[in-house]
């Protein structure tokens, strides 16, 4: 039998990005510029990419090591403010178990050069998957991919 | 042009029911038992709550103080592990504004003959509406309401 328990954890991130809110809001907003950078594991290559980016919206992501553990990502969009923020829930499954729910709030903040952006992850880790510092750890992995997306944009 | 801010705030409310978990279980589990005890004030209008008890399920009831805003609760049911867990996220509107959202965890662990309630809320609030205290207060009247109910019903569903 599983035993069962729940972990709470808050955890912020700030990156300063050397691009406008609006495109930093918008490597956000649409799937194929967020499929490029969200991802914690370059070799890692989705199966499956649902995204319908609107409040009330879900998105949904299958990926996960080639024949390996599969890692689904589930979300619903609560709030989305253009250009200023964006709050949604997930839920992450490692196969078919749920791991850990997660209220995200990622604030995008006009500032000298650039953007500043403020990623809030307030999370409950599930029956033992209580790995919270691998999840910020993989969160600021994505943030640095993002960071290489705008770059690689204004060089173009 | 609304301001826009967010605030972080994470609460937590014991309780300990002279109830088994199934029964306290039972009481956010079946639609017409959560409706008596998950209300507001006496004097407030309110609406029917709606609610699909599942996981992806919604759950809906609104009501305010007479000639007020209304305050609207919508939740989605994220996890469910019958008589020990309930996780679910929820937003509250106050009139057409979205003032809230919230990740609720509500764990029901057998204490003796009874039941301890460990209710766990990470919300952030937007654009200076409400705050945790007051959000706390509220939940603690619910939670009031609950253990009021159970005493006078403590084995009915």
């Amino acid at each position: 039998m599983t035993v069962r328990n729940a972990k709470h954890a808050t955890f912020t991130i700030e990156r300063v990005y050397a691009a406008t809110p609006a495109r930093v809001f918008a490597a956000w907003a649409n799937k194929d510029a967020k499929a490029a950078w969200a991802y914690c594991h370059e070799e890692w290559v989705p199966s499956v990419h649902t995204f319908d980016f609107r409040v009330g919206g879900r998105e949904h992501v299958v990926t996960g090591p080639a024949g390996g553990t599969a890692h689904i990502f589930d979300a619903v969009y609560y709030d989305i403010v253009p250009d200023q923020r964006i709050v949604y829930a997930y839920d992450m499954h490692l196969d078919r178990r749920r791991i850990s729910i997660s209220l995200a709030t990622v604030e995008f903040l006009a500032a000298a050069g650039g953007t500043r952006l403020v990623f809030t992850e307030q999370g409950v880790f599930l029956d033992g998957y209580d790995d919270v510092a691998g999840r910020e750890e993989g969160t600021k992995i994505g943030l640095a991919n993002l960071d290489q997306q705008l770059r690689q944009q204004r060089a173009a | 042009m609304t301001e826009r801010s967010t605030k972080h705030a994470t609460f937590t409310v014991e309780r300990s029911f002279p109830a088994p978990p199934s029964r306290v279980f039972a009481a956010y589990a079946d639609a017409r038992s959560k409706a008596r005890w998950f209300v507001g004030p006496d004097d407030w209008e309110k609406s029917n709550l709606k609610l699909d008890f599942k996981v992806g399920g919604r759950e809906s009831v609104s009501g305010g103080p007479p000639g007020g805003p209304i305050h609207y609760y919508n939740a989605i049911y994220q996890d469910i592990v019958p008589d020990q867990r309930i996780v679910l996220t929820y937003e509250m509107h106050m009139d057409k504004t979205r003032i809230s959202v919230s990740l609720g965890t509500t764990e029901f662990k057998p204490a003796g003959q009874g039941t301890k309630l460990i209710y766990t809320e990470q919300a952030v609030f937007l654009d200076g509406h409400d705050d945790a205290g007051s959000r706390e207060q509220g939940t603690r009247g619910l939670f009031d309401n609950l253990g009021a109910m159970l005493e006078r019903e403590p084995a009915k569903n």
